[in-house]
């Protein structure tokens, strides 16, 4: 909102310059974004916070700089002393509850046209733009006291009765703004006898709006129930000066005084006399009251004001203080500010003015606890391993679109969400594969040759309940390229980049019993029968979705959720062997289709009880291989925990190995 | 010459050499078939017969203190370039490693803030992102049709009634002083979401950490406190703060955070929009309202809390000026950091 330094100056003697007011304000809490000097006056722009709808107007912005400065508010707009008579108008208020007051008057002879050269400026620096005296007027006198006013053209009006009520399925009204609105029970409208006139607290309509051949006008002022506007505005997408401010709450007790300011200001410019003045609802208002503590400010705030500056700045803020004992103040709250509830309400009013930089600084005795956040522990185990091993973290969307989603055929009904802003925010991911294929085609372009790259998040499932589980994503792609003394290594990445990876993870966290349980294209990732994940690689319909040529794409998704059971800390020592042992190597021709994970098992059954370890050691194809097989290289380790082995010993063993491997899997030992 | 003699000029000859060359024109003038030392002992037969032996001693002696003298002069010579590449091959080279990966930077800096936290004594929670409008709104304070909702416009879900994808992280608030009883000082790390239109300043997810602290006498000089350190350790101990009032429904009093522009140091820049401030959090006591909601006795407890965006803090700290920078994942933005 838009205030001018001299309108301030009409209701407060200022005695600092603009530019230190404006820091002032800032400071307590009425936030000056911007500060224009502009035609003899400065214009600050304000942006007020939800709460105080009192400072959406000169005189509540004044109240305050009243209190920051310490002066006193100057009096204006007093009641005049004649009354003015009770017309033969009647006020309906359908229900109450959306229209707590309703007041009208009547103002006939007026002369329409342009406005004095004051008001038009003014206006004009405001950000308001010029229409004629009258409208000109009910604008300042909104800008000035916050009320919104309105004046319809008397002589276009059904005579007799204004009625506040809910629109009527199907009722039209053309607006101010040219549009025809189509109405329904939600919107509230003012109305004549015959038809609805006006959108209340919104805009009035175009029929009875006031030309330069107006005589005679009926000038609304009114308060309208917040809700009922927010509505309306959002059914109609209509936003004005009036239902900003009856959605933020309009002063009850400002209406009859705005009424009367407008009044005078028309007379004084319009040549005019005022005919009569009606009202529904008008009340004088109860003021509440707020009980404060003097001693529980000091002990919020941890500063200590002092009570007579306490009782001096409410009282400039407009409250009526009584002191009710000793050290304990009764606040009479003004209508104008719905916000004070509370003590802690008050409590912050003094801090405003007292001013937060003046608080001083402290530090609280925090009790610590110990508990350790588990799943933060595991999550950033499992990052600073990835990270260990090369791969680069990344942060991806969790919302996504529903084609990329089924492009990977995953057969999962994503939650969908109700009020996207647009495609790419349809649904919550059930997967991270998506976000991470994405992120591999995006570095595919920027010309990169291998992307390892991983994320750990939520993925959401929808069941009975929404729910989310930790997963951790991986994608691997491209050739990775590295120097060795010998020179330049490939390494294109494979599902054996992968199994790697979860080797190293699952052996960091204690996790030994897991089996990878091969599905063609895809394998599961098993612990102790549970499926806790799945490795596969991108069907070719993915990577056309995703713009990715010539590249296979090979993801890992694993729920940390479920591998967090599994994992174990509690670590136990094995004593070092005491003698020495003796390994042997294996060399043999494989034919292509046998199981390694087969061999091993057998070997490592046959081995017993001198087989302490087997493990392969190189594995190769090429020329001197012949097509169909693959050569493997394993190397044996026997050893006893009683005595140093001889290698007459273990000869045996090792010869069964041999002809085992020859007799079930038809090896050609080398 | 004899033994004496060309023992004290081997002393001084060694004293002369500084390079290889004259090390070996040394060598072979001593050691050389037909150097100093094959002189003396091409005497030995002229000798008396009692004297040989310890002629020969000596100049046995001579010898070895030469090959040692020798093979210690070859060593602090080694020191100059030539021998080392020798030793050490091309060291301009690439050296042979593992590359590392790198967590992205807003784990980085949600790191670092939760460890500057955990250094004072705060827990480090994670709650949903999946919330109901009750803990996200009502719970806190924020009336279901009021302006006040519109600073937090939030993605509903189809099919669930009443939930949503949190707009902050405040409602692990709720949850943990539901769960727990005070006292309570906790950080949460958290992503949240808000229907905003995507562009170098907005983004419909995005990252934040939010902190409370639940006690008996906890003021406002503590948040104030509290928060300076916290400043200092991200920031660095020059930096300037200042509190501003302001609104949240769900603190009483509420004060806006902000910090010395970081790029001019207060003179006014672009960055902070001429300010010289930059805002960086939001803060406040906690809302009795809040307390009612959770049932802690407010009459007894009072608190603080306060919520940051993660990403803005990233953006200041390595003057990144796009946000969606951070969702794109380019590598070559992330091996920045």
């Amino acid at each position: 909102m838009k205030v001018t330094y001299n309108w301030l100056k009409e209701f407060v003697d200022i005695k600092i310059p603009a530019k230190q007011l404006a820091d002032k304000l800032t400071m307590a809490g009425l936030e000056v974004v911007s500060l224009e000097e502009k035609a003899g006056d400065f214009v600050l722009e304000i942006e007020i916070t939800s709460n105080r709808p009192d400072w959406l107007s000169v005189l509540g912005v004044a109240r305050e700089v009243a209190a920051i400065t310490r002066r006193e508010l100057k009096a204006k707009n007093p009641k005049p002393k004649t009354k003015t008579a009770k017309g033969n108008l009647r006020i309906e208020i359908e229900d109450k509850r959306d229209c707590l007051c309703y007041t009208a008057r009547i103002i006939r002879g007026i002369k329409v046209g342009p406005s004095p050269e004051w008001l038009r400026k003014r206006l004009e620096l405001v950000g308001c733009r010029s229409v004629n005296n009258i409208v000109d007027i009910t604008n300042y006198a909104l800008l000035e006291l916050g009320e919104p006013l309105h004046a319809f053209d008397l002589d276009k009006l059904n005579p007799g009765k204004i009625v506040v009520r809910r629109a009527k399925a199907g009722e039209k009204i053309a607006t101010l703004d040219g549009q025809v609105r189509s109405l329904n029970n939600n919107v509230l409208v003012i109305a004549d006898k015959a038809k609805a006139v006006a959108i209340a607290g919104v805009m009035g309509g175009k029929e009875t709006e006031v030309t330069l051949d107006t005589r005679n006008i009926l000038l609304e002022a009114a308060v309208f129930n917040p809700i009922v506007v927010r509505r309306c505005r959002q059914a109609l997408g209509l936003q004005s000066e009036s239902s900003y401010r009856f959605e933020r709450g309009v002063d009850l007790g400002m209406v009859e005084q705005a009424s009367l300011r407008a009044a005078q200001l028309i007379r004084e410019y319009c040549f005019t006399q005022e005919v009569s003045f009606n009202s529904s609802g008008l009340v004088k208002c109860k003021e509440g009251s707020v009980k404060l503590g003097m001693a529980r400010a000091t002990e919020v705030l941890g500063a200590n004001i002092a009570p007579a500056k306490i009782k001096q700045t409410l009282s400039r803020l407009g409250f009526a203080v009584k002191q009710k004992a000793k050290n304990i103040l009764d606040v009479g709250v003004p209508s104008s500010r719905p916000d004070v509830k509370l003590e802690v309400d008050l409590i912050e009013e003094l801090a405003r003015i007292f001013g937060y930089e003046r608080i001083p600084v402290s530090l609280p005795a925090v009790k610590p606890r110990v508990t350790a956040n588990v799943k933060r522990a595991l999550t950033s185990t499992v990052k600073e391993i990835l990270v260990g091993l090369g791969l680069s973290e990344v942060i991806t969307y969790s919302l996504t679109d529903k084609l990329t989603l089924n492009s990977l055929g995953l057969g999962v009904q994503p939650i969908e969400i109700l009020n996207p802003l647009s495609q790419e925010q349809e649904v919550l991911r059930p997967t991270l594969i998506s976000g991470l294929g994405r992120a591999v085609s995006l570095n595919f372009n920027q010309k990169q040759e291998y992307v390892a790259i991983f994320e750990i998040s939520n993925i959401f499932l929808g069941e009975n309940k929404p729910r989310e589980e930790l997963t951790l994503g991986i994608a691997l792609s491209g050739t990775k390229s590295f120097l060795l003394e010998q020179g330049r290594v490939k390494d294109e990445a494979s599902f054996l980049n992968l199994k790697g990876i979860v080797e190293t993870i699952f052996a960091r966290l204690g996790i030994r019993d897991y089996v990878l349980h091969n599905q063609g294209s895809s394998a599961e990732i098993r612990i102790q029968d549970e499926k806790v994940g799945q490795m596969l690689s991108l069907s070719s319909q993915s990577l056309d979705r995703l713009n990715i040529k010539n590249k296979n794409v090979f993801m890992l998704e694993l729920s940390l959720d479920k591998v967090s059971a599994f994992t174990r800390r509690d670590k136990k020592f094995i004593p070092l062997p005491r003698y020495p042992g003796i390994a042997r190597d294996i060399s043999f021709i494989l034919k292509e289709g046998f199981s390694v994970q087969a061999i091993m098992v057998l070997l490592k059954e046959k081995g017993r009880p001198l087989l302490s370890e087997v493990r392969i050691t190189d594995y190769y194809k090429g020329r001197q291989i012949p097509v169909g097989y693959r050569g493997l290289t394993l190397s044996c380790f026997y050893s006893s925990n009683e005595r140093t082995l001889a290698e007459n010993e273990i000869q045996p063993t090792h010869e069964l190995l041999c002809a085992e491997l020859v007799r079930q899997f038809g090896v050609k030992l080398r | 010459m004899d033994i004496k003699a060309v023992s004290a000029q081997i002393d001084a000859d060694i004293q002369e050499i500084n390079s290889s060359e004259t090390l070996e024109q040394f060598r072979l003038k001593y050691l050389g078939r037909k150097g100093l030392v094959a002189g003396l002992t091409s005497t030995i037969p002229g000798l008396p017969q009692e004297e040989r032996a310890r002629f020969g001693q000596e100049v046995n002696a001579l010898k070895n203190k030469l090959l040692s003298l020798i093979a210690e002069k070859q060593k602090t010579l080694a020191g100059s370039s030539e021998q080392a590449v020798q030793a050490a091959g091309d060291l301009g080279m690439p050296g042979i490693n593992q590359s590392l990966g790198q967590l992205h930077p807003l784990t980085q800096v949600t790191d670092e803030i939760c460890a500057i936290f955990s250094r004072m004594g705060f827990s480090i929670v994670e709650g949903p992102e999946i919330e109901s409008e009750y803990n996200n709104f009502t719970g806190l304070n924020i009336p279901l049709e009021h302006p006040s909702r519109e600073a937090f416009d939030t993605f509903y879900l189809k099919n669930y009634t009443k939930m949503l994808l949190r707009s902050h992280t405040s409602p692990v608030q709720v949850r943990q002083m539901k769960e727990q009883k005070p006292p309570l000082a906790i950080v949460v790390p958290g992503r949240v979401y808000r229907p905003d239109a995507v562009d170098a300043a907005h983004s419909f997810m995005f990252h934040q950490v939010e902190g409370f602290m639940v006690d008996t006498g906890i003021k406002f000089s503590d948040l104030k406190g509290i928060l300076e350190m916290f400043a200092q350790a991200v920031f660095g101990n020059d930096i300037k703060m200042r509190f501003r009032p302001h609104f949240f429904p769900f603190t009483e009093p509420s004060a806006e955070v902000d910090i010395s522009c970081i790029i001019c140091k207060g003179k006014g820049c672009s960055v902070c929009g001429r300010k010289g401030w930059l805002e960086i959090l939001g803060s406040g006591m906690i809302h009795p309202n809040v307390f009612k909601h959770v049932g802690i006795d407010a009459d007894k407890y009072t608190g603080f809390a306060f919520g940051l965006g993660i990403e803005r803090i990233a953006m200041l700290k390595y003057g990144i000026n796009d946000i969606r920078l951070f969702f794109e994942n380019d590598l070559r933005f992330l091996r920045q950091f």
